[in-house]
């Protein structure tokens, strides 16, 4: 028998992991109870909820076990390339190659919260020089001196120009530490002027081609760089497949998104549609598995929609999130105050849209790296989102400022300039630090002051 | 010749001033001053009072007939968004690579000085031609737009290292000075570290254009990447001038520059005193004045 849709803790998801697991659940080799990470130390997995499917429970294992594939990919022989800022574009063709595992050690910013603090990497960041002044993505520095959180890269690439400062910043400062970092260009992306034309980019945006060929000669550089570590070419066939495969998972994200954002009742909980928009980025260091993943949580979100089945009830507030929370947290407590995810722009809506497949390998990457949110005017983002806001029927727009990160502290504004204007529904910014046990009560009352305003809104 | 009369504006040390001006304009690189009570922005947790102070300035005097604003830095970058949403003057984004050592950062400078200038065409500028534009830059060069030198007393020499510096915050010049220092190198934005290189003659008769993105480009700063060169300056620079101490200035919310101070005092022998400021009232100030005058104290 299939369990109705719920959020239970952690406890409660171990004492069901046994009883699925005695009914002959079967599991991949990463599986197993919850709670045996919380002995890792990532202790705040005791103050979230989950949803209460298996197939949710594989997507938590499945990320909560990254740092062990790492290390037995390199024991395997193979080697390890640290992408860092792009987020979705070089790990594609370094997973064209057979022996080659990237993954963005930009992710180390949710250890603090993770782990609770206990970890110690921001207290690093701080002797580095690196205060609280930075985004916490400053963990990474901390966890690159530890060597604790993930193997230390055969190869390090970030990309620079129109990113954010802090990441850019905090990654020379590793440069200085020591660690080889193999530099690539992003331009702020622009229209075309005078009589350039038109290059129309995944997600609507668009640039002048001499940005497109700029970018792709740049990712020419990684290209070589990659066939170097890996010792075999990085060919048009083997990049071709390797979009292919990537193109793979963002259909089912993209179908997942849809049914999950548009559905009546709300079909899979914020923090595990959170979860899976992340594999896209780098398929948490194994590809296949990914899919396998994703097409699980596809199959019981579709099963769950088909019967009207899910989380909150019907009227739950329809919320469109900007940018990722460093708190997990945050997102079981839109859902307590009433509230439901109904489209999202995490930072990296670029590595959800499909890599054309209609151009020339090389060329179809730098479109998609010129279409990432971040390297275009806020108002371009704020376009994108408007769009989106349409497409999935968002209510109301929470914008969550990520503290101290250089973008967040005028987007938010632009954002909700354009929002307001163009779709007239309400905006809210929140700042949400990696522990947000300080300021919940605060944050729940501005979440449930949003909630408030769009149930009245209908009723008007 | 006629005066040009109108006016852009910029503040970054990537615009080649000879460039506007090769066009019939007149460049204006401003120092901005924090004005109280502007209203493009108001004080934002996160925002460099840096930032905040061009935009509201610029607002405020209405002065500019087109305004020009780089990369270089993400929150100006962020700066240009509102400036073409709430702004009615003319204004342009200029991209500066962060990445120097490849050819094709180079020709990327290249080509937005080209798109600069049509942008300036359209502001009602002239597209300079070859010897007009290479005149214009020997006259720069002549008149030591490159040189800023300063003249060594007898104080305690210190270097006074950073990014930009608004106008208030010049004052931190003449607290050093009366603080028993002197200052031999001024590294920041503004001083010698912002200026370009003196133009080479040959190059500049084969191809201005070219020689004035050659040398604009090679400035050094904390945002390239890497930044090798900025302590490849400093360690040429540090050598000649002789100072005992390095005043770091950085304002608050500067990512690029904050994120220095720690390795800077990792690469350096000297004592470094950082200084950060947020831009606002006489009590950053003041925080300074005691900062620097127990420096020095130390330094004698």
């Amino acid at each position: 028998m299939i369990a109705p849709p719920r959020q239970i803790a952690l406890e409660e998801w171990d004492r069901e992991y046994e009883r699925l697991r005695r009914a002959g659940m079967l599991q991949p080799i990463y599986g197993g109870p919850l709670g045996r990470h919380v002995e890792d130390g990532d202790t705040r997995l005791l103050k979230l909820r989950y949803d209460n499917s298996p197939a949710a429970l594989r997507l938590w294992n499945f990320l909560l076990t990254e740092e062990d594939r790492l290390r037995a990919a390199r024991e395997g022989g193979k080697k390890l390339v640290g992408a860092m800022k792009d987020l979705g574009t070089v790990p594609v063709m370094a997973y064209s190659l057979d022996n080659l595992v990237a993954f963005y050690p930009d992710g180390a910013w949710w250890i603090p919260c993770v782990m609770e603090l206990n970890a110690g990497l921001l207290q690093i960041a701080d002797s580095l020089g690196i205060d609280e002044s930075f985004c916490p993505v400053r963990a990474m520095l901390g966890a690159f001196v530890t060597g604790a959180h993930f193997p230390v890269p055969d190869l390090l690439t970030c990309s620079v120009g129109a990113t954010c400062d802090d990441f850019s910043a905090i990654a020379q400062r590793l440069n200085g530490l020591g660690h080889p970092i193999l530099w690539w260009e992003i331009p702020h992306r622009r229209s075309p002027e005078g009589d350039e034309q038109a290059v129309t980019l995944p997600g609507g945006f668009s640039a002048s081609p001499s940005q497109v060929e700029f970018v792709r000669s740049e990712l020419e550089r990684i290209r070589i760089a990659l066939e170097n570590l890996a010792g075999e070419s990085l060919n048009e066939p083997a990049l071709a497949r390797g979009i292919e495969k990537a193109n793979r998972v963002r259909r089912l994200l993209e179908r997942l998104r849809r049914l999950a954002f548009t559905a009546p009742v709300c079909p899979m909980p914020a923090l595990e549609m959170l979860v899976a928009e992340m594999l896209a980025i780098h398929f948490c260091s194994d590809q296949d598995e990914t899919i396998a993943v994703l097409e699980d949580l596809l199959a019981e979100v579709s099963r769950r929609v088909e019967a009207g089945v899910g989380h909150l009830s019907s009227q739950a507030a329809r919320i469109f999130w900007v940018n990722p929370v460093a708190d997990l947290q945050v997102m079981n407590l839109l859902e307590d105050c009433g509230g439901r995810i109904c489209g999202t722009e995490y930072l990296f809506a670029h590595a959800l849209d499909p890599i054309p497949a209609t151009v020339p390998p090389m060329e179809a990457l730098a479109r998609t790296a010129l279409a990432d949110p971040m390297v275009g005017s806020a108002l371009d983002r704020a376009a994108r989102i408007v769009r989106d806001i349409r497409r999935f029927g968002a209510e109301a727009v929470l914008v969550s400022r990520i503290s101290g990160a250089s973008h967040c502290a005028l987007e938010g504004e632009i954002i909700a300039d354009v929002v307001r204007e163009d779709c007239d529904i309400p905006v809210l910014e929140i700042e949400v630090p990696s522990i947000t046990d300080a300021t919940s009560a605060t944050l729940s009352t501005r979440l449930q002051a949003l909630v408030e305003t769009v149930k009245d809104r209908r009723d008007t | 010749m006629k005066e040009p009369t109108r006016t852009i504006v910029y503040i970054c040390p990537y615009v080649p001033s000879e460039w506007i001006a090769a066009h019939g304009l007149r460049p204006r690189r401003m120092v901005p001053v924090p004005l109280d009570g502007a209203a493009v922005i108001p004080r934002v947790e996160g925002l460099c009072p840096y930032a905040r102070a061009f935009i509201n300035d610029v607002a405020a005097n209405g002065e500019a007939d087109g305004i020009v604003v780089t990369t270089v830095c993400d929150q100006m970058r962020r700066v240009f968004d509102l400036v073409v949403r709430r702004l009615d003057t003319p204004a342009f984004l200029l991209n500066v690579p962060s990445t120097w050592q490849t050819t094709a950062a180079r020709r990327l400078y290249l080509d937005e000085l080209k798109r600069l200038g049509r942008f300036l065409v359209r502001l009602g500028g002239r597209e300079p031609g070859k010897d007009h534009l290479a005149q214009v830059m020997r006259d720069y060069d002549d008149a030591g737009e490159h040189v800023t030198g300063s003249s060594r007393t007898d104080g305690i020499p210190v270097v006074v290292l950073g990014g930009p510096l608004m106008q208030r915050d010049r004052v931190l010049f003449d607290i050093v000075e009366q603080s028993g220092g002197c200052i031999v190198l001024d590294a920041t934005e503004m001083g010698q570290r912002g200026r370009r290189s003196a133009f080479d003659r040959r190059a500049l008769a084969e191809d201005p254009l070219m020689e004035l993105a050659r040398a604009y480009f090679e400035i050094p700063d904390a945002s390239r990447r890497p930044n090798s060169e900025l302590y490849r300056w400093l360690k040429r620079e540090l050598a000649q001038a002789g100072a005992r101490g390095i005043i770091f200035h950085h304002y608050v919310w500067c990512d690029t520059w904050h994120a220095e101070l720690g390795r800077l005092k990792e690469w350096t022998d000297l004592p470094v005193l950082q200084l950060d400021s947020d831009g606002q009232g006489d009590a950053s100030i003041a925080r300074s004045q005691n900062r620097i005058r127990a420096f020095l104290e130390m330094l004698q």
